[in-house]
C-alpha cells in the first residue's frame, strides 16, 4: 500500500486561536481514514488546510510525495484530491445537472464521453438525482444535497475523496445510505478522507481512525481499536 | 393620449439601454462579489473606443461596438487588477474606494487626454421615422434608432444567457458568482474565472455607454455618474445578481422617467428614476427577485 497524503506537524491559527496544534495524519491508497472529533476540535481546518483553503502557520502537506503545502486551492484539486465541504456548498442556482459538471472542472481534460460516463455512475450510485436532473440544486432535500455534494466531488474522478460531515444533520436512514456510499466508492478505486461527528458509524467502517481534541491530536489507531477504546467510547460512543 | 404612448416608445428603447448596463453592472457584482463604482467610466471609455472608430474608420456600427466592448473589457482588466485582486483579503470597503478613486481617475485622465468638451456623435443610424397608427386618429412613432437599439439589447442578452447556459466558463462563472469557496473545490481558477466574468459586465457596459451616446448624439465627459447610479438602481432592483430582474429593473427605470417627465418637466428625470427606486425598496426590499428555488 503506497502512502497518497501525508499531514506533518500541521498547526493553523485563527487570529490568536490556535485551531490546529502538531497534527499529522497519514492517508494510504484504497483505506478509508476518518477524523473524529467533537466541536471545534478542528477537523473541518484540517481538511481545509489541505485544500489550502485557510493560511497554515506551520507544517507540510504531501500529496503522492509531492509538497502541496503552498499550492493554490484548485491546482490542489486538480492533482486528484476532491473536497466535499461541509454543509454541501452546492451551487444552487445550477441544476443537478451542471453542478455535476461543474465537478469536472476538476479534472480538465475531461472528454464529453468520460463526463457521461461518470454521470451515469453518479446515477447509479444516486438514483434520485437522475430524477431530479433539470431541477435547481437549491431545491433539493437535505439529504439529496449531501448526495449531491457527494456526487459532485466525484465527477472528478479523484485518487482521494475528503467528506467533511456528510451525515451532519440528515434522517438516520439516510445516514446509514450514505455510509454504504462511502464504502461503494472506496471499491471504486478512490480513497476516503472521512470527517465525522457520528463516532460508531465512522469508526465501523474505516481502517484507521485519528482522534481530534482541541485541535490536539490524541488517539490513533484502526477503526476496531478506536471503537473499543475506552476514552473514545466514553467521549464519542456515548457508553 | 398620443405623446404618453410615444414616451412609452421612447421610456422602452432607453430602457433597454438601462437593462444592458444593469446586465453588465449585475454580472460584475455576481462574480466579483461587491458592487462598483467606477461602471459610469467603463460606459465612458466603451462610448469613446466606439467614438474614435466612427472617426478614424467610418459609421460601421458592428466595428464600433467590438471596439466599444473591447475597450471596456481591457479597462476592466485594470480595474480587476488594481481594485479588486491586489485586495482580495482585505475589508470589503477598501476595494469598495478604491473603485471610486479609480472612476475619478479615469474621468479626469479622460478629460486631459480627449479633451473636456462633448463629443457630437452623429449621423450613425439615420433619422428614419416609422410612424405606426393605432386606430383612429392616434399613432406612435418609432424611431429606426430604437428599433436598432431595442433589437441589439435583445440579441446581446440572448447571446449572454446562452453563454451561461450553454457553454462551460458559463457555468465556472456562474458557480464563481454563487458560491467561491466551492468553486475552488470544483479546481476553478477563481481569480481567473471572475475578471473574466468583471470585463465581460464591463464590457456590456462600453456597448451601453455607445448606445447611450448614439441615443443623445453626445459623448460628455461628466455625466457618467449618474448612468452608474442607475445602472446600481436597476440592479439594486433586480436583487443585484439577478440577470433577468436586473435587466427588468433597467426597463422598469427607462419607463418610469420618460413617463414621469410627461407630466412635470425633463429636469425632473433623475427624480423619477430614483425616486421609484426609493419607492419600491420601501415596498418591497428584496426587489423584484423572489425567493422561489432556493430551499436550502
Amino acid at each position: 500500500m503506497s502512502e497518497l497524503l501525508r499531514v506533518d506537524n500541521l498547526s493553523v491559527y485563527y487570529g490568536y486561536v490556535n485551531a490546529l496544534q502538531n497534527v499529522s495524519i497519514h492517508v494510504n491508497e484504497g483505506e478509508i481514514i476518518t477524523l473524529i472529533g467533537g466541536n471545534g476540535a478542528g477537523k473541518t481546518t484540517t481538511l481545509m488546510s489541505i485544500s489550502n483553503l485557510v493560511d497554515k502557520a506551520e507544517g507540510r502537506v504531501t500529496f503522492r510525495g509531492e509538497d502541496i503545502t503552498r499550492k493554490a486551492p484548485d491546482k490542489i484539486v486538480k492533482m486528484g484530491i476532491s473536497h466535499v465541504p461541509e454543509g454541501r456548498k452546492i451551487f444552487p442556482q445550477l441544476t443537478v445537472y451542471e453542478n455535476l459538471v461543474a465537478g469536472t472542472f476538476g479534472k480538465p481534460g475531461t472528454t464529453k464521453e468520460r463526463m457521461n460516463q461518470l454521470m451515469e455512475q453518479n446515477f447509479v450510485l444516486f438514483p434520485r438525482l437522475k430524477e431530479r436532473a433539470k431541477q435547481a440544486g437549491g431545491s433539493l432535500s437535505g439529504g439529496e444535497q449531501q448526495m449531491l455534494a457527494i456526487a459532485r466531488g466525484l465527477m472528478m474522478d479523484p485518487a482521494l475523496i475528503m467528506l467533511d460531515e456528510p451525515s451532519l444533520g440528515l434522517a438516520p436512514i439516510i445516514v446509514e445510505e450514505i455510509f454504504e456510499l462511502i464504502l461503494r466508492i472506496r471499491e471504486g478505486g478512490t480513497t476516503v478522507l472521512l470527517i465525522e461527528q457520528n463516532a460508531s458509524m465512522a469508526l465501523s467502517i474505516a481502517d484507521r481512525g485519528y482522534v481530534l481534541e482541541t485541535g490536539k491530536m490524541t488517539l490513533t489507531g484502526t477503526g476496531a481499536e478506536l471503537a473499543v477504546n475506552e476514552d473514545v467510547k466514553k467521549a464519542y460512543l456515548g457508553a | 393620449m398620443e405623446y404618453f404612448l410615444n414616451q412609452l416608445v421612447n421610456g422602452l428603447s432607453q430602457g433597454a439601454i438601462y437593462a444592458l448596463m444593469a446586465i453588465g453592472y449585475s454580472v460584475i457584482v455576481g462574480v466579483v462579489g461587491m458592487v462598483t463604482f467606477t461602471y459610469g467610466e467603463i460606459m465612458m471609455i466603451g462610448a469613446f473606443g466606439a467614438y474614435y472608430v466612427f472617426q478614424f474608420v467610418g459609421v460601421n456600427l458592428p466595428l464600433a461596438l467590438l471596439a466599444a466592448f473591447a475597450s471596456s473589457f481591457v479597462l476592466g482588466i485594470i480595474v480587476y487588477k488594481l481594485c479588486y485582486e491586489r485586495f482580495f483579503n482585505a475589508p470589503r470597503h477598501i476595494s469598495l474606494l478604491c473603485t471610486i478613486g479609480f472612476s475619478m481617475l479615469i474621468k479626469n485622465l479622460v478629460q486631459i487626454v480627449f479633451g473636456p468638451e462633448a463629443k457630437p456623435v452623429l449621423n450613425i443610424i439615420d433619422n428614419r421615422t416609422f410612424s405606426i397608427p393605432l386606430g383612429g386618429a392616434v399613432s406612435i412613432d418609432l424611431k429606426l434608432l430604437q428599433i436598432v437599439i431595442m433589437a441589439l439589447v435583445v440579441v446581446l442578452a440572448v447571446t449572454l444567457t446562452l453563454f451561461f447556459n450553454r457553454t462551460k466558463s458559463g457555468v465556472a462563472l456562474r458557480a464563481v458568482s454563487q458560491n467561491k469557496e466551492a468553486a475552488y473545490l470544483m479546481g476553478i481558477n477563481v481569480k481567473r474565472t471572475a475578471m473574466l466574468g468583471n470585463c465581460i459586465g464591463c464590457g456590456f457596459g462600453g456597448i451601453a455607454g455607445i448606445l447611450l451616446a448614439i441615443y443623445y448624439y453626445t459623448i460628455s465627459t461628466t455625466t457618467w455618474g449618474g448612468f452608474s447610479m442607475k445602472a446600481f438602481s436597476a440592479s439594486v432592483l433586480g436583487g443585484l445578481v439577478d440577470l433577468r430582474m436586473s435587466a427588468l429593473g433597467g426597463l422598469f427605470i427607462g419607463i418610469i422617467e420618460n413617463l414621469g417627465i410627461t407630466i412635470s418637466s425633463a429636469t425632473f428625470r433623475d427624480m423619477f428614476a430614483f425616486g421609484f427606486l426609493i419607492l419600491m425598496l420601501v415596498i418591497r426590499p428584496q426587489g423584484f427577485a423572489s425567493k422561489k428555488g432556493s430551499r436550502v
